[in-house]
């Protein structure tokens, strides 16, 4: 290095020279240190320090950090409000992503073709995945709330008489409005995954097919279908992992209610973290939910690996 | 370019309006008097436009600060995980360094829930003084994307010949020439993609935000919990906030559309 031939001192020159060296030498690992330590420092050091509060009492309501065994997984497991959560979020991810899934496969096939305007159209589709999933929740309250909103007007109009739904504190209608704030902002995502799945497949295969007079649906089940595979698990398992953290939606449309209607997992470990304060509980719940979602993370990442090796 | 099927055009019309009609009734609702909220049939064209939500939502409800905050956590955040990002994933695509596993370890972050981490954070941060700070939010984001930048890179530089960068070597360049002489200048483009999608990530997070500030480091989507549980009284400053938020988002959002397969599946398929 050009800085090295300035150095006036044959011993500072000798020790840059092996430092340097040394450095070349183990490169590579000086390269992936700062994020390793960022990542133990934030990532894994919080998940070791909560296996202790795992077994204590850690509540900001008790003073003192007396050990209690197994207390906290069982008041969790005893406590209905954490079977209920667990049941919904599972639900709600379900349904959410089956309809993404639909409705950006549905997108998918009908943009596949370029025709004038496409490029604006997918600008516009993709929009809300650059929009806090907060705000997404805050713009269908907006439309949803009565008497605010003007959902139950236009309803009105399309049924002929007066439309009174209250559809974020009514059952079974807050549902379908927590699904609908999903599926607005998450189809995008299907979609163009899809997309690019779609446009990757050989044009002339559809040409043969067509040349052979095969049906629209024979098509798509023997050519479409097949090739997109890889493709739709990937994109439904990513989603789905997505799909069970919901509490942004939650947190802005309903607040969990009425009474404990629309909590999801993380919604109802919130609550039992940092509103009623029982920390250790709450610990405990949420590594009963990571190791549920670990054996699904795990299949997921050895898949992509596997994509991406090909 | 061929002609849709009438069917198709009807399709894609359809779904067009139900993304834009909430975007539209909220900015809409961000420039209309409050006296219009309950007005019956609903207004869709204000007819006296108003911008006094904006200074309302960003002044009253302190909107700003958390602007400026999100500003601040964002970037800063942003540069860390990018240049850490790079580093991680060029040591990955070149060396292959610590194998598959290290590499899992590092996605594998990306999909454990926000809620088993961020608790036994805001415990540690509440011992070390760094709650409701710049720096623990900062470094909380960082290795919130940390994933996404460095999948994604890793992506973009196996996709750039080696060749040049042994040449290098042979011409007796050190490693680290090679890579910040060579390599990195290559990698540019990918590594704006990459940054853009972490600062996105960053600027609409909203979990680690309410778990780890409260009421100083604050970040923008928080200040909506202002405007929970009143009917209706601040459904203008909600929506003009909302309005100050998504434009910078969506912008940068749309500049890296070509990018964004990538960017969702962290690299593993190519759009």
């Amino acid at each position: 290095m050009a800085q090295v031939g300035n150095m006036k001192q044959a011993g500072s020159l000798s020790r840059l020279e092996a430092l340097s060296e040394w450095s070349d030498r183990h490169f590579k690992w000086l390269l992936v240190v700062p994020a390793v330590v960022l990542i133990l420092a934030l990532s894994v050091y919080p998940l070791l320090f909560s296996i202790w509060v795992l077994f204590v009492n850690y509540d900001f309501q008790i003073p003192g950090h007396a050990f209690v065994g197994l207390k906290n997984f069982q008041q969790v497991l005893v406590d209905p409000v954490a079977r209920w959560s667990l049941w919904l979020t599972i639900a709600l991810s379900v349904t959410n992503v089956a309809i993404e899934f639909l409705l950006g496969l549905a997108l998918a096939l009908t943009m596949v073709k370029t025709f004038r305007g496409r490029g604006l159209v997918m600008s516009i589709i993709i929009v809300p995945l650059f929009i806090s999933p907060v705000i997404v929740g805050q713009a269908w309250t907006l439309l949803l709330q009565r008497p605010f909103g003007p959902t139950n007007y236009l309803l009105g109009l399309l049924t002929g008489h007066e439309v009174a739904i209250g559809w974020l504190t009514e059952s079974p209608w807050l549902y379908f409005s927590l699904i609908i704030a999903d599926v607005w902002q998450w189809t995008p995502f299907m979609f163009v995954i899809l997309l690019a799945g779609l446009t990757s497949i050989p044009p002339n295969l559809y040409e043969a097919a067509e040349i052979d007079g095969v049906g629209d649906w024979q098509v798509f089940r023997r050519i479409t279908l097949p090739f997109l595979g890889p493709m739709i698990t990937l994109a439904i398992t990513f989603r789905l992992l997505d799909a069970i953290k919901l509490f942004d939606t939650i947190f802005i449309m309903t607040g969990g209610g009425p009474g404990t209607k629309t909590y999801t997992s993380s919604f109802y470990l919130y609550t039992v973290g940092f509103t009623q304060f029982h920390l250790s509980q709450a610990t405990a719940g949420s590594w009963i939910f990571l190791a549920l979602t670990i054996v699904v993370v795990t299949a997921l990442v050895r898949k992509l690996l596997e994509v991406d090796q090909s | 370019m061929a002609r849709l099927p009438i069917g198709r055009i009807l399709f894609i019309g359809l779904y067009l309006l139900f993304v834009l009609v909430p975007l539209y009734w909220m900015f809409i609702t961000s420039i209309k008097p409050s006296d219009d909220y309950l007005a019956v049939p609903p207004i869709w064209v204000p007819k006296q436009p108003t911008l006094v939500h904006y200074s309302a939502a960003l002044f009253a409800y302190r909107g700003l600060q958390g602007l400026i905050n999100s500003l601040i956590i964002s970037l800063s955040a942003t540069a860390l995980s990018a240049l850490f990002g790079t580093l991680m994933a060029y040591s990955f695509a070149r060396f292959n360094t610590g194998g598959k596993h290290l590499a899992f370890w590092v996605l594998s972050q990306r999909f454990l829930p926000p809620v088993a981490v961020v608790l036994p954070i805001f415990l540690i941060y509440r011992i070390l003084g760094l709650h409701d700070t710049y720096f623990g939010m900062i470094i909380a984001y960082t290795v919130f994307t940390l994933p996404v930048s460095v999948w994604m890179m890793f992506a973009y530089f196996r996709g750039i010949p080696k060749s040049m960068e042994e040449a290098a070597l042979v011409d007796g360049c050190s490693r680290w020439m090679s890579f910040r002489k060579i390599a990195l200048p290559l990698a540019i483009p990918g590594i704006v993609a990459a940054a853009i999608f972490a600062f996105i990530a960053c600027w609409t997070e909203f979990f680690f935000a309410l778990i780890l500030t409260s009421r100083y480091t604050f970040t923008l989507p928080t200040v909506f919990r202002a405007f929970l549980g009143f009917q209706g009284a601040q459904y203008g400053e909600a929506s003009a906030l909302a309005i100050v938020s998504l434009v910078p988002s969506i912008i940068l959002g749309t500049l890296v559309q070509k990018h964004l397969v990538r960017g969702l599946t962290l690299g593993a398929v190519r759009g």
